[in-house]
């Protein structure tokens, strides 16, 4: 139940008067053609980038010791050598942003992959096998989705133990049960489409039609998802890490780093404001993403 | 155009070069092009067009209940003589309330489904001031709308009603405010055909005690032709030149009796072996019996029409024959060979021979494949042929049914409804089936387009000796195109035999009231 | 009654099955923390004393055995003794309940309000650009962490505006901030879906006919736009109680109020297995319960569902 999925879509959901439809390719098809990606998409794209660059080569973005600070420098607000100051050991807090990615982010990654693999198995198998299976994964969905997700992810944390390793697997399992209902719902959904009844006429067998019908079908929906609980997997871990559950000190991690500049906040606001606001727009970045393929694969199934 | 050539009284609405556009994404996009017209108290003009034509908008127009992305780009629309496009909101909602009556498309989706039509009346009421209390007045419009069963259907939420009562109270809601003019925007369209005679009976009978003045919009164009005064064509937003219009009625399909003296042809010859044979089928749901010992045979090369309305069980009965749906006794032979969805090796085999068209095109095509790659599936499942004679053997088939070339590539949400249709037909055919059955596969479709699938249908029988079961409810399409018939009804079979007998001397009194309900 | 019942029953067959599955996530542990804590040479325990412990609170049984107690005795109300600081579980639960409902409350209230007002906008805004504004709102608080919002909080209204005490767990003022942060940050998912439904129910034929029968604005808005919009905002509210208690966990803790979240967090930290499987227990009961009076309430507002429950007429 993470996914709270806000959209902008609503927007763009003008009215419009039927079009004709014998006369040339119908609106749809004009829709599609003639969509150019938005601006804030295109802006998007590049804000996942570069954050994904930041995860995968830290170095080639921020040049100075993430770790080891110069004490004497500790607490320095905004200046040509530290564009974002420094923190309470005096490190410099753009470099420990750009390499908090690498555990943000990555961590994130692994949460969805996590969640995707198993909740999708989850949810096919639910809606497609053998009936008696259907009560027991059905239950188990119940189960996942009666403790509030946060609460789910510090159970398992507590389990396994803090690291942002084992965080990232937390929230991954606290996932499941989302992917599960939508991968479910989607299968059943499809299933019941009419071009699934005609490809059966035509005579593709049971598998044929999961294979060629229904999996291609689903994907783009379950796509979109993923993009959008990778949102939800970087507040949640940051949330984790801000409580002390998830990336331990000194490696830095966005949430970890409000949490710590949380204690200077008077002397030293930017220790909270840039960490956050890294956090604030990588998520709005993944969601307007995520809400754009959304609609695309809204578009493509009609 | 208007009857009286002296123009003693003005006209109650008064429409003059009016033009409407909606905005889309970057463009003004105009619907509705300098449209002239007047309407007189006591008169009823008819807007005909199909969909997209814009008759909507203009009934919206003169209502002032446009999108908010609509916005009238010239002329005006006189109202007694003043202007509606002026009006304040105060005005506006005298006028509405007072002086229009609505009756809109879809009765269904036309009432609040949260509150009773009794709780939606006294709101309408309150705002006519009757003289009587609002119970009285209340049940004294259902009454003028022709329902007798006042108390109940006052007292019901719209999902417990019919669509028939619906748009009857909704009727009664429109003529709540003593409206002098009625707008009525394809008031009968989602109704089954039984039903819709009665309703153009009321508002006539209506416009006549009242005086009302009605402007009826329809894509229907015989019962414009029947029910109206004045019939304006629109094509594309303009009054369409009278060649368009003739050519519009030209397509239209004529009436049952016209079918089917044109048909000279014998179509009664004796086949040796049915291709088809439906053995007292049955099948229930709960406590409701969809289908009741329904049999029948279909010779081959012929069509067969299985014919009700909705929720006669037709739909149901096309399954059963097409394997979808176990009957729960009973039996289903494809050329002696029993289809029977418990053995699904058998039955894979079976439907090599037995395809089918889908009511909607829009669903019945998988959104992520090509037009190619859909009509060659059953090829490839049935490992029809090479790499090379599949492809043959798809161009073949877009060429017989009339698709060009350019389109294989294509995905299907890029393809107009009769073209979808055509690729339907396409796949349908690509095995050679024994029988194909054809769900419906024209009610999505415009008149004009109708009426070329209908045409390609007939062609392709006559070409490759096709058999058809064909699922309708539209006995003008099932007397042009159906050899025998069976007419269902709740799920058992009312009458059956050769669409001549039947139609020309039907023997019982449910298919004489299907009969006159199409005249 | 009947579907009721079958209700009720599905609840606490789901009910147990959160107890095994938690019990079962949290016996993997690895090591318990009386082991943890007392096995610590500086705490200058004999190994004797860690062990008496150890079987004084029953970790040195096996774990079939211990979930077969657990089970029996939280079927009698008794959900065991705090690791930490051998305090009874269900006293613990009791006393942290009230302030977190207290909390939660005035956030509930918060979250409505604050619907209510982006709802009007985004229906009734000015300029289309004003509504596309409103319409957005859902989706930038969404990209607020709980953390931050309640950070920035405390440092405008307490700190740099002296508005609201920071200390001091009772009083309405202490509670209001607090809630507010809450109640500001559980919002999008409602705000969405009312937002969404109110546009939608403004689509219908039905509101477009009303509008034709001259039926004044503010009229069609209370009879027919809202209560249409409000019934699936219905069940967006009882996910919303599951927000809540994610969000409570963050809120109380920065806030360093008491509460359920508080306790949460501290279990946690302190790896106590009885209390975090109690409030996992609760949670899961409080949430289940909030969304069955959702499904409860529906049918009535709602003629077309059928009543699921008997005593509905």
């Amino acid at each position: 139940m993470p996914s709270s999925a806000p959209d902008t879509r609503l927007a763009d959901l003008g009215t419009e008067p039927d079009p004709g439809t014998e006369a040339g390719p119908s609106g749809t098809t004009r829709r599609l053609r003639g969509r150019r990606i938005p601006p804030t998409v295109v802006l998007s794209v590049l804000v996942i980038a570069v954050v994904l660059v930041s995860a995968v080569v830290p170095s080639l973005l921020a040049g100075q010791d993430p770790i080891n600070g110069v004490p004497s420098d500790k607490l320095a607000s905004m200046s040509g050598t530290h564009w974002l100051g420094t923190d309470y050991l005096g490190r410099d807090m753009y470099s420990r942003i750009v390499h908090g990615a690498r555990t943000s982010v990555l961590s994130a990654i692994l949460a969805v992959a996590v969640a995707v693999s198993l909740g999708t198995v989850t949810g096919l198998a639910a809606a497609l096998g053998p009936r008696w299976l259907e009560t027991p994964l059905m239950r188990l969905i119940d189960v996942l989705l009666a403790i509030p997700s946060l609460l789910l992810a510090m159970v398992f944390v507590a389990a396994f133990g803090f690291s942002s390793a084992n965080a990232a697997v937390a929230v991954g399992l606290s996932m499941i049960a989302t992917f599960a209902r939508v991968a479910r719902i989607e299968a059943l959904r499809v299933r019941s489409a009419p071009y699934i009844e005609a490809a059966e006429i035509a005579g593709t067998t049971r598998v044929g039609v999961v294979v060629a019908h229904l999996l291609p079908n689903i994907a783009t929906t379950l796509i979109s998802l993923a993009v959008l609980e990778f949102g939800a997997a970087i507040l949640a871990l940051s949330t984790l890490s801000f409580l002390g559950f998830g990336a331990q000190p000194p490696n830095p991690e966005w949430g970890q780093l409000v949490a710590e500049g949380a204690n200077f906040f008077y002397a030293a606001p930017w220790l909270v404001y840039a960490p956050a606001a890294v956090v604030v727009i990588v998520v709005l970045a993944v969601n307007r993403l995520s809400t754009y393929l959304d609609a695309r694969a809204f578009d493509e199934s009609l | 155009m208007s009857r009286s050539e002296a123009p003693a009284d003005p006209p109650l609405l008064r429409v003059r070069d009016l033009s409407i556009a909606y905005r889309t994404a970057r463009q003004w996009n105009p619907v509705v092009h300098d449209i002239s017209f007047d309407l007189r108290a006591g008169e009823t003009v008819a807007l005909i067009g199909e969909s997209g034509s814009g008759k909507t908008t203009l009934a919206g127009a003169v209502l002032r209940i446009l999108p908010a992305n609509a916005r009238t780009t010239g002329g005006t629309i006189l109202f007694d003589g003043a202007d509606l496009g002026r009006a304040s909101r105060r005005q506006l909602r005298q006028i509405r309330s007072h002086e229009l009556g609505y009756v809109p498309q879809d009765p269904t989706m036309s009432f609040n489904p949260l509150r009773t039509v009794r709780s939606q009346l006294y709101e309408i009421l309150r705002l006519t001031g009757p003289e009587r209390g609002p119970a009285a007045e209340a049940e004294e419009l259902l009454r003028r709308a022709g329902i007798a069963d006042t108390a109940r259907v006052l007292d019901s939420y719209p999902h417990q009603l019919s669509g028939g009562l619906l748009q009857r109270a909704l009727i009664a809601a429109a003529i709540a405010g003593r409206p002098r003019l009625l707008i009525a925007d394809e008031p009968t369209s989602a109704l089954d055909a039984t039903i819709q005679k009665g309703i153009l009976d009321t508002l006539e009978q209506l416009r006549a005690e009242l005086g009302l003045a009605v402007l009826l919009i329809t894509h229907d164009l015989a019962l414009a032709a029947a029910h109206s005064d004045q019939v304006i064509t629109l094509d594309r937003g303009r009054v369409a030149s009278s060649p368009y219009a003739e050519a519009l009625f030209a397509s239209a399909p004529k009436p049952v009796a016209v079918t089917l003296a044109e048909r000279t042809e014998d179509t009664t010859r004796e086949a040796p072996q049915p291709a088809l044979t439906v053995d007292s089928v049955r099948k229930t749901f709960g406590q409701l019996t969809a289908v009741d010992a329904v049999s029948f045979t279909v010779a081959s090369g012929t069509t067969h029409a299985l014919v009700g309305e909705s929720g006669s069980g037709k739909t149901t009965l096309a399954r059963i024959v097409l394997g979808l749906l176990p009957a729960d006794s009973g039996a289903v032979r494809l050329a002696g060979r029993p289809v029977d969805p418990t053995n699904r090796v058998a039955l894979r085999e079976v439907r090599r021979d037995l395809q089918i068209v889908h009511q909607n095109p829009y669903g019945s095509l998988d959104p992520r494949y090509t037009v190619s790659r859909i009509i060659g599936e059953p090829l490839v499942r049935y490992r029809a042929g090479d790499r090379r004679q599949r492809q043959a053997r798809i161009g073949e088939l877009a060429d017989a049914v009339g698709l060009p070339a350019n389109v294989l590539q294509r995905r299907a949400r890029e393809l107009s409804g009769g073209q979808r249709q055509r690729v339907a037909i396409a796949r349908a055919l690509a095995l050679n089936p024994k029988l194909i059955v054809l769900d419906e596969p024209t009610s999505a479709l415009d008149v004009r387009i109708q009426d070329q699938v209908l045409q390609l249908l007939q062609t392709l029988q006559r070409e490759r000796s096709l058999t058809y079961l064909f699922i309708s409810h539209d006995l003008r399409v099932v007397a042009g195109l159906a050899h025998t018939v069976t007419i269902l009804r709740s799920g058992t079979d009312v009458e059956s035999g050769p669409v001549a007998d039947v139609f020309r001397s039907p023997a019982e009194e449910y298919t004489r009231t299907l009969l006159e309900s199409v005249l | 009654m009947q579907q009721l019942l079958r209700r009720a029953g599905v609840l606490a067959l789901v009910l147990f099955l959160v107890y095994t599955l938690v019990f079962v996530v949290l016996v993997v542990l690895p090591g318990d923390p009386i082991s943890n804590r007392l096995s610590d040479p500086d705490a200058g325990y004999t190994p004797q004393t860690v062990d008496l412990l150890k079987s004084y609170y029953g970790v040195d049984k096996p774990a079939a055995l211990r979930y077969a107690e657990g089970l029996l005795r939280a079927l009698q109300g008794d959900l065991g003794h705090s690791l930490a600081d051998g305090q009874s579980v269900t006293g613990k639960l009791a006393d942290a309940f009230t302030p977190t409902l207290m909390l939660g409350g005035i956030a509930l209230l918060i979250v409505l309000v604050l619907t209510a007002v982006v709802g009007l906008g985004a229906l009734y805004g000015r300029i289309p650009a004003l509504r596309v504004a409103f319409m957005s709102v859902p989706s930038l608080i969404y990209s607020l962490p709980v953390y931050l919002v309640a950070v920035v909080f405390i440092q405008a209204f307490s700190f740099q505006l002296g508005w609201v005490p920071l200390n001091g767990d009772g009083g309405f003022a202490a509670t209001f901030l607090p809630a507010c942060v809450l109640g500001i940050t559980i919002s999008p998912p409602l705000i969405q879906v009312f937002v969404r439904s109110l546009i939608n129910a403004d689509r219908q034929p039905h509101i477009t006919v009303a509008r034709a029968r001259g039926i004044p604005e503010w009229r069609i808005f209370t009879r027919h736009l809202l209560p249409g919009a409000a019934l699936p905002s219905l069940t967006v509210l009882g996910i919303t109680i599951g927000y809540l208690m994610s969000g409570a966990v963050v809120t109380e803790t920065v806030f360093t109020r008491y509460g359920l979240g508080a306790l949460t967090q501290k279990a946690v930290q302190e790896h106590d297995q009885p209390v975090l499987l109690g409030i996992v227990v609760v949670n899961a009961a409080v949430f289940m319960l909030a969304n069955l009076l959702v499904d409860v309430i529906y049918p009535r507002f709602d003629p077309r569902v059928q009543p699921r429950f008997s005593h509905a007429k």
